[in-house]
């Protein structure tokens, strides 16, 4: 018996080992003046050709105010663009007030800040780009590889993305978006939609980060989202753990999730492949209890309720609870006896489900208005999970200090 | 068995990745202002800042011309101690309209003049030197910046669209790099609702004793028939190092105002983060008072709330207005050391909240 444990602990201490380092070769030429003059002269529909080659900046290339402009490398392993060492501005390409931009075919890496940022954008896409920070993936990388922010019609699709120290593929506040055939390794999230609606993410392919696919509402922004299809996904070994820096949500995901549900209203999540994702497969959450399971320097105010009344009187229109989730005819599969133990969730696991840990967790906080005056459950905050029957979804009722945990509830089932 | 789980847990703690130092930016290669004519700019504006006529007599004694008239601001935007002569040129005939929050109204055909430079008594050797002018035109159809860079002679400034570098040894023997934005740089704070705008000119910020004719600055403009006022009084802006003109409330968020709220504001390009940092927020969540950042990154420092009221020390506000790593700093550009004594006055405020 005491050997399996000496066992466990040794597969334990290799898994956590693997270090998550790059370290392309590169010969940079100085080619700073010629592209920024390049963006700066730009106008309306200028075909931006990036030549072949490894080139350095130590500012942003912005590109502000144009419409139907492409900005294109010769391939995504001939064009390199490395803003490592960096001395101005926080992104490594930003977008600006545009209208229907495409960036294509090279690698962009180390930005001090966001690799490529576009923000009050209509139609823009990003396809067959490498983009990652290179070294040790760790919290002094930039925050995100791609991050289309208030923007309309996004497509992102063909592109490799790493090392981000927050989110991979990073959709916030955006509406009409297209996240397909993706891979992302290395970030804390691979992909995150945060406050966007109309988001489809299909056919990537998300592993060996904290989380593979986040789904998150925040309070206080310009908009919330809604209407959110994530299928097709193959996401695994999602047990990397968080380097983000402490204070920003995302480093509140437990290490070994495969796809994160929090506080978001019409959600559609099938079809995807779950493997090895060690503490959950898919978990959904209110914005509360994100905040209680946020380890011990979570200052967010001790009790979720406490929390959560605060966060409704910051934001008066803001609903922290997650609903009208549906979880179907997804694969899962899990080969590690033990979920991550360095986060809470992991440990609640443990101490609840032994080594039978759940593929599909909500945490069963109910919003006020969970009932409808009939009493049947609100459709805006159902819960539906249709699955194999050897799948294990819990209602963990949290709530009520977990002491109405219920595997398999009947609330699940939507038919 | 609780051994084993102990030891599992342990185990799982210690093994967190190790972390990489931060790397040191390397030293950037000064231009030192050995610049010349770009002809292939000349479709964007004059290549040369003297062809615009702006200035009497020798260029860098900045002697303004008929048309402009000088002004300065009650708090102004910090840019690494670099000290700054203003100018607004109006055509003639033409008028400024009157808003009263907002930035005046400026007619097509206003520039705005903005030269930045040390005085001799900030550097360590030799006379005043100019490094930059920037342009604000009021063309047809909106705002365009440009930037000039002047040369090492002190005889001319040349539009340079990509910016540049200049390195400056101040008398404290504190270097500094001085970074010249590029044109589009210049968006990145000059931005309101997608549309490039001024930052200075308000009334709050006019609204001052002229330095030197000791008369009110919006006065003059009026007596130059530049600008027509309201009677009743004007609003006027604390001036954040003079404690005879404000509260330390009312001089920080002055100071909030002028280096933080041209991009937090409900129109700006921060709108994204929901903070709202202009002189007008009442409300204290949007202001950053125990607001979890949006998209920071490493920018929150590992901190978890804005601005938490009597400690600065934990106000990530704070945290990126004293940092000068890029992607952290705040504001994102036009500074390359801390404003020490900006700073204070935002941590006195905080500790005070």
């Amino acid at each position: 018996m005491k050997n399996i444990y000496y066992l466990l602990i040794l597969v334990s201490l290799l898994a956590c080992n693997k270090t998550l380092d790059f370290n392309p070769v590169r010969n940079f030429s100085d080619q700073q003046k010629s592209i920024l003059t390049t963006f700066i002269l730009a106008k309306d529909s200028t075909v931006i050709e990036l030549p072949a080659g490894h080139f350095k900046f130590d500012k942003s290339l912005i590109l502000e105010g144009k419409n139907n402009v492409i900005i294109k490398g010769q391939g995504k392993n001939k064009t390199v663009l490395s803003f490592k060492d960096q001395s101005q501005g926080a992104e490594g390409i930003r977008i600006a007030n545009c209208k229907n931009i495409t960036l294509r075919d090279f690698s962009i890496e180390d930005a001090a800040g966001d690799n490529i940022k576009a923000t009050d954008t209509d139609g823009i896409i990003f396809d067959e780009l490498i983009v990652g920070w290179t070294g040790i993936a760790d919290s002094t990388n930039g925050a995100y590889g791609l991050y289309p922010v208030l923007c309309t019609n996004v497509i992102i699709r063909n592109c490799v993305v790493f090392g981000a120290s927050d989110a991979g593929i990073y959709v916030g506040q955006s509406d009409t978006v297209l996240i397909e055939n993706n891979v992302t390794y290395w970030n804390v999230a691979g992909i995150e939609s945060e406050n966007s609606k109309e988001v489809m993410i299909r056919n990537n392919e998300s592993y060996e980060n904290t989380g593979g696919i986040l789904v998150f509402d925040l309070p206080g922004l310009t908009q919330y989202g809604e209407n959110i299809e994530v299928y097709g996904n193959k996401v695994y070994e999602n047990n990397t753990a968080n380097f983000a820096p402490s204070g920003n949500m995302v480093g509140v995901t437990p290490p070994g999730t495969g796809i994160l549900v929090l506080a978001t209203k019409g959600v559609q999540i099938h079809d995807n492949v779950l493997r090895n994702n060690r503490t959950i497969a898919i978990g959904m959450v209110s914005y509360a209890l994100l905040e209680a399971m946020g380890g011990e320097d979570n200052t967010g105010g001790g009790g979720s309720r406490e929390e959560l009344e605060k966060q409704n009187e910051l934001d008066a229109y803001y609903d922290p609870f997650v609903g009208n989730v549906n979880v179907y005819n997804n694969s899962y599969e899990n080969s590690y006896l033990l979920p991550n133990l360095d986060n809470d969730f992991g440990k609640l696991f443990l101490f609840k489900f032994g080594f039978s840990i759940p593929q599909i967790a909500w945490d069963g906080l109910k919003s006020p208005n969970y009932y409808l005056e009939d009493g049947s459950v609100n459709p805006d905050y159902l819960i539906c999970v249709n699955e194999a029957d050897d799948i294990i979804s819990v209602n963990l009722d949290a709530e009520n200090e977990f002491e109405g945990l219920e595997e398999n509830p009947e609330i699940f089932n939507c038919d | 068995m609780r051994i084993c789980l102990t030891s599992l847990l342990l185990l799982c703690f210690a093994c967190n990745e190790t972390k990489r130092p931060l790397e040191s930016i390397a030293e950037p290669i000064g231009i030192d202002q050995t610049i010349t004519d770009q002809s292939q700019y000349s479709t964007l504006g004059l290549t040369k800042l003297s062809e615009y006529n702006f200035f009497d007599g020798k260029l860098s004694d900045l002697i303004p011309s008929k048309r402009v008239i000088s002004y300065d601001l009650n708090t102004p935007l910090f840019s690494d101690y670099a000290k700054k002569k203003r100018f607004i040129y109006l055509p003639e005939g033409l008028k400024i309209g009157y808003r009263e929050n907002e930035i005046l109204d400026f007619p097509i055909g206003t520039v705005l003049i903005k030269n930045f430079f040390y005085s001799s008594g900030q550097l360590q050797v030799g006379t005043a030197k100019i490094l930059e002018t920037r342009l604000l035109i009021r063309e047809n159809d909106g705002w365009v910046a440009l930037p000039y860079v002047w040369n090492h002679e002190q005889t001319e400034a040349y539009l340079e669209i990509t910016g540049g570098k200049i390195p400056v040894t101040l008398r404290n023997k504190r270097q500094i790099n001085y970074l010249i934005p590029d044109m589009n740089q210049c968006k990145s704070c000059h931005d309101k609702g997608s549309k490039m705008t001024p930052i200075g000119p308000s009334v709050r910020q006019l609204n001052r004793l002229s330095d030197s004719e000791k008369k009110n600055q919006l006065e003059i403009l009026r007596d130059h028939a530049w600008i027509d006022l309201p009677s009743h009084e004007l609003p006027k802006l604390a001036v954040w190092n003079n404690n005879k003109t404000g509260t330390l409330s009312e001089r920080a968020r002055a100071y909030l105002d002028i280096n933080c709220a041209h991009c937090h504001n409900d129109e700006g390009p921060a709108k994204n983060s929901g903070l709202n940092l202009t002189v007008f927020e009442t409300d204290s969540y949007r202001l950053g008072v125990n607001k979890k950042p949006v998209a920071a990154g490493r920018g929150s420092g590992n901190l978890k709330y804005s601005i938490v009221p009597g400690h600065p020390e934990q106000s990530i506000l704070i945290h990126r207005m004293q940092t000068i790593e890029p992607g952290t700093m705040m504001p994102e550009l036009g500074r390359t050391v801390p404003h020490k004594e900006g700073v204070a006055l935002i941590k006195e405020w905080i500790k005070n909240l």
